[in-house]
């Protein structure tokens, strides 16, 4: 009883916090709107004033109903009495908060203040809306507190209710009966057996990669161009980060490096010196190597932060010098290099979305392949020995500083041709396109994909890339939604979308049933 | 300072890389030196010049120096860099914006002055309650980015507290535009502080000017890490502080309520960015959601370059770092543009020459 009601005090105030936090970013207008389209209910334009109450009531009862879910949720009452109590409690806090919030924008709009130069969201229409139309605030509060209250009881039944028949659970078992009796399907079963069974896939994965490009159209084309440059530039990260171990905050530096390289030597501006692609593509991506172990040599002893800071600076200082008067003349300032050299196959140029979409899908899977061999080798293995542990790393006669190095001039060296590719693609590269959000979202989606994990690092890049791009709905909602995210996703399943597993080691053979011997912890710390 | 290394070891002795490093740097620092040389030889700027820069240098030292505090409170109990403390410091200053905001929209006619407002009728009230409110919101902010994104991570690899503080930073940045709008807007100050008034000084033969509002941001970040340096030198609060940055397991046996203490240590670190924040737009004047950011990352730097979880060394560290940042560039004679590089190089270089900051650390055995 006690516990229900604490609960559902503390449920409630963030059901009325989230509301109001909602309501002045304009986001309950949006999702509003959101609901017309599915409800079909919005008439001509999408003006504010073209929405119906009953939309807005939706998207403030639907806060109300996740409320009464998280309230029955977060005490795990087992008689229905408690469960009643804790959604009661959280929809009437929530809705007497909210309900004093209502009076008070009310009064404050009666008065005939524009909040509009403070809180631009917050329109005169919109507090109207808020209000339910209606002319009596009271009404209104009252209105808001009915409302959240019988959503938030309606939550925490259901939420009851659910729980009975356990649903994930369910599901769970369900597709793992689905898959078993795919799997046990006769020609099924011969496929799996026969031995080119994986070769047949990777065939199936080409084509279907083959295909996608010329059908989607360009504007797919691009988004999934710049999430395939991500994915090179995640796979590089993965190996200074999540193989070796080493904590860079500049990836970009190298990425900028690439690029600038890259445009410098194909561009008629400011050099005149017009290499063509394919001559190109090597240098830079040489370049990159060069710089990531003329940075390491110096810095590789640093302790795990205080290396995250130095390469931090390292990248704002690249992006700084690339900026200034100083080397205006050499890399043409803040304006940046244009007209910068596209690819040209068999004397054709090979240069439009569809074409250099199959020049990134080819990049990106001989990266793959690339990454995929290191990491398996007794290369790979040494990285892993010295992020798990450094001294014990060197106990066995692993050195160091030279896998340190190497990882970091390999990762520099994707990050070149990530660059390389992205300045072909644009025909331009400048300055903005170098910032520090960059080296953020390359570490953002290898430790969201799981560290160390290479299909961790294309479903990372899928999801931090390609996600925003669909949420273009929300459009300015969605870098809100996208921190949220991270942080959530940190929190329910920090191990990352597609961990890698633990390394198992081959029993022996002469002796049949031992069990497998994991290898020692890999997801340790960095 | 434990280790009593030499300097310089036989230079046989080396690996490749020290050897390597070393070369390097001193490269770079032979650089420095002559450029110095140059600009002193040639007698670039003259005295007026340099107090301007030293004062100006001073000024932001302050600022940074007091969300460089936060940083190092945080990163000796918890180890991580709390990526957000940032977009605190934003929050204190929008705090303290709509304060003024409001005080000035409060008519109070007096009879030889009928535009009177609340603002310039009680310029001295008006500043503490901008400050009170933006040190209490920052606060309240700091405690709440602990509760719900910090927290549930306890005990988690590194890494992901650190990705979670990155979305705290991305989120609250935004959330920021979405309520304020995206663009700058002007500080109000009472009058008796506004920007661009202040002592004019005789320096040689010119005047300096040294305005109010930056005498008032350097007095007052002084008295806060004072008030800083008491509060975890004197009180119990910060003799919990201080046992919990050292080792959280004795600490809990010896009664210290470690999850409450963490929570108070991001509650300090929060009001002095708050702080920070109200006088980063008293001084500077304008402010928008993105104006943590920067500071931010320049205040962690001057974190690691005092020595991270010392906090006299982040105290030395911010103030270096912004003296560094405005004297650098009139001192090697390039261009003001490049004063984050030159703040960026100077970190670098004490890193490598001395890798436990200015003053070492005060880090607990548990993590280094």
């Amino acid at each position: 009883m006690k516990n229900a009601i604490r609960s559902g005090i503390r449920i409630g105030a963030t059901i009325a916090i989230l509301t109001i936090f909602l309501m002045l970013t304009g986001f309950l207008v949006t999702s509003s709107v959101m609901i017309g389209k599915v409800l079909g209910n919005i008439q001509g334009t999408k003006d504010i004033l073209n929405i119906p109450v009953l939309n807005l009531a939706l998207s403030v009862g639907l806060l109300g109903f996740f409320g009464g879910v998280f309230a029955a949720r977060s005490h795990n009452a087992d008689n229905l009495k408690d469960t009643v109590i804790a959604g009661l409690s959280a929809g009437l806090i929530g809705g007497v908060v909210v309900a004093a919030f209502t009076i008070f924008m009310g009064n404050l709009n009666n008065t005939g203040v524009d909040l509009r130069g403070y809180l631009p969201q917050v329109s005169p229409e919109a507090i109207k809306l808020f209000l339910m139309r209606q002319d009596n605030i009271t009404t209104a509060a009252v209105n808001h507190i009915l409302l959240l209250t019988g959503s938030a009881l309606l939550g925490s039944l259901a939420e009851k209710g659910l729980s009975r028949v356990s649903l994930s659970s369910t599901i769970k078992s369900r597709t793992a009966q689905f898959s078993e009796s795919i799997t046990a399907l006769p020609f099924v079963k011969q496929f799996l057996a026969f031995k080119y069974a994986s070769l047949v896939g990777y065939a199936l994965v080409v084509i279907v990669l083959f295909i996608l490009p010329s059908v989607w159209g360009p504007y797919w084309n691009f988004i999934m161009g710049t999430v395939g440059i991500y994915i090179l530039l995640g796979l590089g990260l993965n190996i200074i980060v999540g193989l070796s171990g080493q904590l860079v905050l500049g990836y970009v530096a190298f990425f900028a490096i690439g690029a600038y390289t890259f445009g410098l030597i194909t561009a008629p501006e400011p050099h005149q010196i017009m290499l063509t692609f394919w001559q190109a593509l090597p240098i830079a991506v040489l370049v990159s190597a060069f710089t990531g172990i003329l940075l390491g040599l110096p810095i590789l002893n640093l302790r795990g932060d205080y290396l995250a800071i130095v390469t931090l600076g390292f990248g704002e200082i690249i992006r700084i010098l690339l900026k200034s008067d100083m080397l205006g003349s050499f890399t043409n300032g803040p304006r940046g290099i244009r007209n910068i050299a596209q690819p040209i196959i068999f004397g054709k140029p090979f240069s439009n979305d569809v074409q250099f979409m199959y020049l990134i899908i080819a990049a990106v899977l001989l990266g793959i392949f690339i990454a995929y061999r290191l990491q398996n080798s007794r290369t790979g293995r040494a990285w892993l020995a010295v992020r798990n542990d450094e001294t014990v790393a060197q106990a066995t006669g692993i050195n160091n500083f030279y896998y340190k190095i190497l990882a970091l001039a390999l990762g520099a060296a994707f990050a070149g041709l990530g660059g390389a590719l992205f300045a072909s693609r644009s025909q331009f590269t400048g300055p903005e396109d170098h910032i520090l959000m960059v080296s953020i979202n390359v570490l953002c989606l290898v430790i969201v994909g799981g560290m160390g994990s290479l299909p961790g690092v294309v479903v990372g890049a899928m999801v931090l890339k390609g996600l925003p791009e669909i949420l273009r709905d929300l459009e300015i909602y969605r870098m809100l939604v996208f921190g949220a995210l991270l942080v959530v996703m940190m929190i329910i399943r920090q191990e990352g979308i597609w961990p890698t597993g633990r390394p198992k080691l081959e029993p022996p053979k002469d002796v049949p049933d031992t069990p497998t011997i994991d290898a020692a912890v890999t997801e340790g710390e960095v | 300072m434990k280790d009593k290394k030499p300097f310089l070891k036989d230079l046989s002795s080396l690996s490749t890389g020290q050897l390597i490093r070393f070369v390097i740097s001193l490269l770079v620092v032979g650089w420095i030196g002559w450029r110095v040389y140059n600009v002193f030889a040639g007698a670039a700027f003259g005295a007026d010049t340099w107090t301007r820069l030293i004062v100006s240098g001073l000024i932001l030292g302050g600022m940074y120096a007091l969300i460089a505090i936060g940083y190092t409170l945080v990163y000796g109990i918890l180890f991580m860099i709390n990526f957000a403390h940032g977009e605190v410091m934003m929050i204190g200053a929008f705090s303290g914006y709509f304060v003024f905001e409001a005080f000035k929209a409060w008519p109070m006619p007096t009879p030889d002055n009928p535009n009177m407002n609340f603002l310039n009728a009680n310029p001295v009230l008006s500043i503490l309650v901008a400050f009170l409110v933006g040190m209490f919101l920052s606060a309240l902010s700091g405690y709440f980015l602990e509760r719900i994104a910090y927290r549930p991570l306890r005990g988690a690899p590194r890494l992901v507290p650190l990705i979670s503080a990155i979305g705290a930073s991305i989120f609250l940045q935004n959330a920021a535009q979405l309520l304020f709008g995206p663009q700058r807007r002007d500080y109000q100050n009472p009058d008796f502080l506004w920007r661009g008034t202040g002592w004019m000084v005789p320096i040689g033969e010119t005047q300096v000017m040294i305005t109010y509002t930056g005498v008032f941001s350097f007095v007052l970040s002084v008295l806060l890490m004072i008030g800083l340096y008491l509060l975890v030198q004197r009180t119990r609060l910060g003799r919990s502080m201080r046992a919990v940055a050292q080792d959280k397991a004795t600490a809990a046996l010896m009664g210290v309520d470690v999850d409450a203490t963490i929570s108070q240590t991001f509650i300090i670190s929060g009001v002095l960015a708050g702080a920070a924040g109200v006088m980063w737009g008293i001084h500077n004047g304008l402010i928008n959601h993105y104006i943590g950011f920067i500071p931010g990352i320049k205040a962690f730097t001057a974190a690691v370059l005092g020595g991270i979880g010392n906090i006299p060394g982040a105290m030395l560290g911010g103030m270096v770092l912004g003296i560094v940042e405005a004297l650098g560039p009139a001192l090697l004679g390039i261009d003001f543009q490049l004063k984050d590089v030159v703040a960026f190089l100077i970190l670098i270089l004490v890193l490598i020459f001395r890798p436990s900051g200015l003053l070492g650390e005060a880090l607990s055995e548990e993590k280094v």
